[in-house]
């Protein structure tokens, strides 16, 4: 009963973090195809996409309101944005806070430490120059229900995010399956000494992974933000849900993290016309341990090189 | 990007550059000069993110006013001159490099030979036990109270951890919610939780309990998910966390939730005449706290070399070929889980029974993550090194809010603590004192022997080199 | 054995060495100076997740002692104010340690804090026996009061007072027929949201209640920002006409946000935490239009007091005054007076005897403590936002009449 009742809603809502989800995890799993290593602080690069898109938007639309193609534009500007921010923080930190360490072949627990470092040392900047507050991006469009499914209703920001995300998945999938740099992170993942030795640039290619990540990272964190505002500690949360998203798809495969984003999303939205919104990260993470135990693997098996 | 160092994953150390295809060789002093700009440019970027967090804070709303007002001239000059400086330094070591590089490793082999032999150490320990006795009683209730709270605490916390991590191998994000566990078995039985105890315990009894209670948390998560290897293990784990907290805030009626526990009684002993009762008075709990330390260092080492030391470490190098020789991998990772979650558990119920009081926002995500960075930071798989480690990033932040150095703010804390750990980790990745046999590892690892951790998921690069 | 005691010198060598320097910080804390000095102090969280609402606080208490230093506020006194800042934050466990560096240090005549609930309850008993004066301006958990802590004072009214307010105003002056009261899991809000539901019921609304924890894009705890939208979704279909939100302004722009998006019509409510102009900034005016707030305090007004506050806070800090700004204020004020009483003579026990007496006329309200520490004759205040601004609209036993 409790679960039919607003199960059109919950669905709706679940989807549209699902491809949030996705995004972010999607920054996840092509770092740890390449490097075998979790991105600890792929929250910030999340962070600064959100605040890009802010400060451009800020810039450009300002206290003005727009509507029709100029919203469609202005999303677009702000998408771009939060993934050139998203892009430029992350290929910053694997200048930074992986490479370094890589050409010194230290321990998979010594860039986790580096990772968690780099992490605080950018939320907490990011809190010491632009306040504690969270900043509302201005609102390129009015977001209210559009239109309804089966008598949901359906939200203008829902369907801006399914969009987006939805042309930046296939994008992706397209990049990894059949571009020389998909190639390359393919080739990379499977086997790196052997890569190496076939002439593969090992270092571009983990620089571009990182970025590619990052500029998806960017904008998710700019329609996140879009919704919610942002500020310093946004990454928290949203990035965790993603790794948990990734691990539950397979990490390091590339489909895995887009299914693995959608899984969660609709798993942690539908079961709360039942119970209290404050079990929530409790269903998340037990249906994570189910399924683990299950597949210790994850939904769709670990390698990105088997992934397209 | 023409660097050719830069193309190959294989370690500098090992390259000639007659290795080389010989259009690829470089002459040695243009490498070196390309790596003295690479450096400069590190250093100018590095004075300017100097700027930054030494500045002043932004007001939230104009959005730039934080970073102008930290790139204003006398500010990042100095900065600049600072890592500039540094810079200078590094260059004309490396320039006179054989020469330096002898005279520091000299010094850093200089505790080995202070310590010359097993019977001057035994003697050392003995006298730096009695320090530790005696040396805490002449300090004021602020430092005995951080002696505690803040670096016993964390010290034990280190130590359990590194059981788990540094022994095992195993990534451990949720250690905070055994801690959560002995905090609760310590309320429950001393009565402060809504729900009553079957008989409400002299307070001290309650220990060996939570401890119980607390390694019997970690056998049932351990059996199910041990099985799981690397990353999927920290993914769970760290869910587990999240899910003690979240339980401990919505149960009300058992936990009291948001609002926290009621009174919780100190200690007490009460045995053969002996009538004790831990006060509010710090430092007798750090002499209870010292007494289960050193016990857990004696315990924790000898483990370390016994029959179940040596399979913990085939587990971590290799857990395959460890299985395949024959050892129960899952009952040797059960047990050091359990071991960690104890003196977790443990560590939970000290703190319960001092502050008398706590709530479920105590035990974050964070707080796991923290604890974690004080075993690495030390030396993974090393005591000495979760001691020091745990000790110095928890004494430090409290030692500069007292002597606030070249205008510390208390609400940067974070920015250095992680400009700290990044530092830490590009020039020292395997910690402040390493333990002998990671060091081995470490350096099989550099030249491309091994994994140097087990922390790989699946099997998936554990290749070993047949580089040369 | 031998190899064992090798292993173990190293890290009691480094504890020892830790020690060594723990000495020199424990005789380098006091000093004296030629005029009497004393020394306010502010506990709470500076550093962490809760940072902003500490600094709110912080840089309150600095500001009322330069203004005290400067004459400003109390003539001229016979005696220098300095001020110290505790970092604890805002930690149940970091609490009692930050507590001992506070009473160790003997300038210290009085506290103002701690600012969390949990922080008191963990720290007031070192306090209470170092016969410490603690003056809180934002711990509103009951239970505090009972504990029979004699320097313990707040200068908000706790959540018995605030709760059954909002109800009464619900129900006499909205007449809602049913309610969706919402918590943030915080030890504030769930008190508060308690006692607004038994009210309510008594005054017969139907109350649905539920928890979603503050978020860590609020830096209130560790739920997520999605969960409004399911949360919205359940609002919706509960055929509530009011939203009660308990905790901070920055949640409750996020559910503001979500429920209007889902189509909610009614009426939204909150609490004093949600008294913020970032309120209205981040639901954005449209959607905050037409949201009452309560407050155990009255508006800051136009008085010169109440903006020579506000311009010297914005100067002093970076940033504008925002969640119990002018409740730090007030308490340190408090305190000043007391001591201006005292003259030269202060002492810690003192100060605690001269908080019992004082009546001190601040910018939120008439500081006068009860017995028990709180406040006396904490009466509750509506607010609105209208077009943008935060609007009082007056006492809210006078408004149901």
């Amino acid at each position: 009963m409790c679960f039919t009742q607003n199960f059109w809603s919950l669905l709706i809502s679940g989807l549209a973090d699902g491809f949030l989800y996705a995004l972010i995890a999607l920054g996840y799993t092509l770092v740890y195809g390449v490097l075998q290593l979790i991105n600890f602080a792929h929250s910030e690069v999340f962070m600064s996409g959100g605040f890009a898109g802010y400060f451009v938007l800020q810039a450009t639309l300002g206290s003005h309101t727009t509507s029709g193609w100029g919203s469609v534009g202005y999303v677009a500007l702000g998408i771009a944005a939060g993934a050139a921010g998203g892009g430029v923080v992350a290929f910053l930190l694997e200048r930074v806070a992986y490479r370094p360490l890589r050409r010194r072949k230290a321990p998979r627990l010594a860039f986790l430490i580096s990772a968690i470092g780099a992490s605080y040392f950018l939320y907490n900047i990011a809190g010491k120059e632009f306040g504690h507050n969270a900043l509302e991006i201005p609102a390129p469009f009015t977001n209210l229900p559009w239109f309804s499914i089966f008598g949901a209703p359906v939200q203008a920001y829902y369907v801006v995010i399914a969009i987006a995300a939805i042309s930046m998945l296939l994008l992706v999938d397209r990049v990894v399956s059949s571009t020389k740099l998909g190639k390359g992170i393919r080739a990379v993942a499977q086997d790196a000494e052997t890569a190496s030795l076939m002439g593969v640039n090992i270092n571009r290619i983990i620089s571009q992974t990182f970025v590619l990540g990052g500029l998806l990272g960017g904008a998710a964190g700019f329609l996140f933000g879009l919704n919610a505002g942002v500020v310093y500690t946004m990454g928290f949360t949203p990035a965790l849900k993603a790794f948990t998203a990734a691990v539950l798809g397979g990490i390091g495969n590339v489909r895995g993290a887009m299914l693995g984003g959608l899984v969660l999303g609709i798993a942690e939205n539908l079961p709360m016309g039942c119970v209290q919104t404050a079990w929530r990260d409790v269903i998340a993470y037990g249906i994570l341990a189910i399924v683990l135990l299950f597949r210790p693997t994850g939904i769709l098996g670990e390698r990105l090189g088997r992934a397209a | 990007m023409s660097d050719p160092l830069e193309l190959t994953e294989i370690p500098e150390r090992t390259v000639t550059s007659a290795a080389l295809p010989p259009d690829q060789r470089t002459p040695w002093h243009k490498v070196v000069h390309n790596d003295d700009v690479r450096r400069l440019f590190a250093c100018v970027i590095g004075g300017f993110v100097l700027a930054l967090m030494t500045g002043p804070e932004g007001d939230g709303i104009n959005m730039l006013s934080g970073v102008d007002g930290a790139l204003r001239f006398p500010h990042l000059g100095i900065c600049l001159a600072l890592t500039v400086g540094l810079w200078v330094l590094i260059t004309v070591r490396h320039r006179f490099g054989e020469r330096a590089r002898t005279a520091s490793a000299r010094v850093s082999a200089l505790p080995a030979r202070l310590l010359p032999n097993a019977k001057f150490r035994g003697l050392a320990l003995v006298a730096l036990l009695a320090l530790a006795i005696v040396y805490p009683a002449h300090l004021n209730g602020y430092w005995q109270s951080v002696l505690v709270q803040q670096v016993g605490i964390y010290v034990l916390l280190a130590i359990g951890l590194n059981v788990v991590v540094g022994y095992a191998g195993l990534l451990d994000l949720g250690y905070i919610a055994f801690f959560a566990i002995g905090a609760y078995s310590d309320a429950f039985w001393t009565g402060a939780l809504p729900i009553h105890p079957p008989a409400n315990l002299n307070p001290f009894w309650v220990i060996p309990i939570a401890i119980a209670t607390a390694m019997l948390a970690g056998v049932i998560l351990g059996v199910p998910t041990l099985r799981l290897r690397g990353d999927y293990l920290a993914i769970v784990t760290l869910g587990f966390g999240e899910i003690i907290q979240i339980v401990a805030i919505n149960l009300q009626g058992v936990t009291g939730g948001a609002i926290g526990t009621g009174t919780i009684r100190h200690f007490a002993l009460h045995v053969l005449g002996i009538n004790y009762v831990w006060g509010l008075d710090p430092l007798p709990y750090y002499y209870l706290l010292l007494v289960f330390v050193v016990l857990a260092l004696f315990a924790f080492h000898s483990l370390e070399h016994s029959r179940i030391g040596r399979a913990w470490a085939a587990i971590r190098e290799d857990e395959i070929a460890a299985e395949a020789s024959g050892i129960n991998v899952l009952k040797y990772k059960v047990m050091a889980f359990a071991i960690g979650a104890s003196t977790s558990g443990f560590a939970g119920t000290l703190v319960a029974s001092q502050i008398r009081f706590f709530e479920p926002g105590d035990f974050t995500v964070q707080l796991s993550i923290l604890i974690l960075v004080l075993v690495i930071f030390g030396g993974m798989g090393s005591l000495p090194g979760a001691v020091v480690g745990a000790a110095v990033l928890e004494w430090l932040p409290q030692y500069l809010h007292v002597h606030p150095l070249f205008g510390f703010q208390q609400q940067d804390l974070y920015i250095y603590f992680g400009a700290i750990l990044i530092l830490m980790m590009i020039f020292r990745p395997e910690g402040l004192i390493p333990s002998r046999r990671r060091r081995i590892e470490l350096g099989l690892a550099e030249h491309g022997i091994g994994t140097a951790d087990a922390m790989t998921a699946g099997a998936s690069p554990s290749e070993p080199a047949g580089l040369p | 054995m031998h190899l064992t005691t090798k292993r173990l010198g190293v890290p009691f060598a480094a504890a020892v060495l830790g020690l060594a320097s723990f000495g020199g910080a424990a005789t380098a804390a006091t000093h004296h100076a030629a005029t009497k000095t004393y020394t306010i102090a502010y506990e709470g969280p500076l550093s962490g997740g809760n940072q902003q609402l500490g600094l709110n606080m912080a840089y309150s208490v600095q500001l009322a002692i330069q203004q005290a230093n400067a004459g400003k506020t109390f003539g001229k006194l016979p005696f220098k104010l300095a001020y110290k800042a505790a970092d604890d934050q805002g930690s149940a466990t970091q609490s009692p340690t930050t507590a001992q560096s506070l009473i160790g240090d003997k300038s210290v005549i009085a506290v103002v804090g701690p600012a969390f609930s949990g922080a008191t309850k963990a720290a007031e008993p070192l306090y209470h026996a170092a016969h410490l004066a603690t003056v809180s301006p934002s711990a509103t958990l009951p239970a505090l009061a009972d504990s029979g802590w004699n320097n313990f004072f707040r200068v908000v009214a706790d959540d018995d007072a605030q709760g059954p307010a909002d109800a009464l105003y619900a129900a006499k002056k909205l007449h809602v027929k049913s309610v969706f009261a919402v918590d943030d899991a915080s030890a504030y809000a769930v008190g508060l949201v308690d006692a607004f539901a038994k009210r309510a019921k008594q005054l017969g609304i139907k109350v649905t209640h539920q928890e979603a924890p503050g978020t860590t894009q609020c830096q209130a705890g560790n739920g997520n920002v999605q969960q409004y939208g399911a949360l919205a979704t359940d609002i919706v279909s509960s055929k509530a006409n009011a939203v009660f939100y308990g905790g901070y302004y920055c949640d409750f722009a996020l559910l503001a946000k979500a429920v209007r998006a889902a189509g909610f019509t009614g009426y939204l409510m909150s609490d004093d935490g949600s008294l913020d102009p970032h309120y209205v900034a981040q639901a954005g005016a449209a959607i905050a239009d037409g949201t009452y707030l309560s407050c155990a305090c009255t508006n800051l007004g136009n008085t010169p007091a109440a903006k020579a506050f506000s311009t010297g806070f914005r100067k002093l800090a970076g940033f504008p005054v925002g969640t119990y700004s002018a409740e730090a204020y007030d308490a340190t004020n408090t305190v000043i007076a007391v001591l201006k009483k005292l003259g030269a003579r202060a002492t810690r026990p003192a100060v605690v005897a001269g908080l019992h007496k004082v009546i001190y006329t601040g910018l939120t309200k008439v500081v006068h403590f009860q017995p028990d520490g709180n406040i006396a004759g904490s009466s509750v205040y509506e607010y609105q936002v209208k077009g943008g601004k935060i609007v009082e609209l007056g006492m809210v036993s006078k408004l149901v009449k």
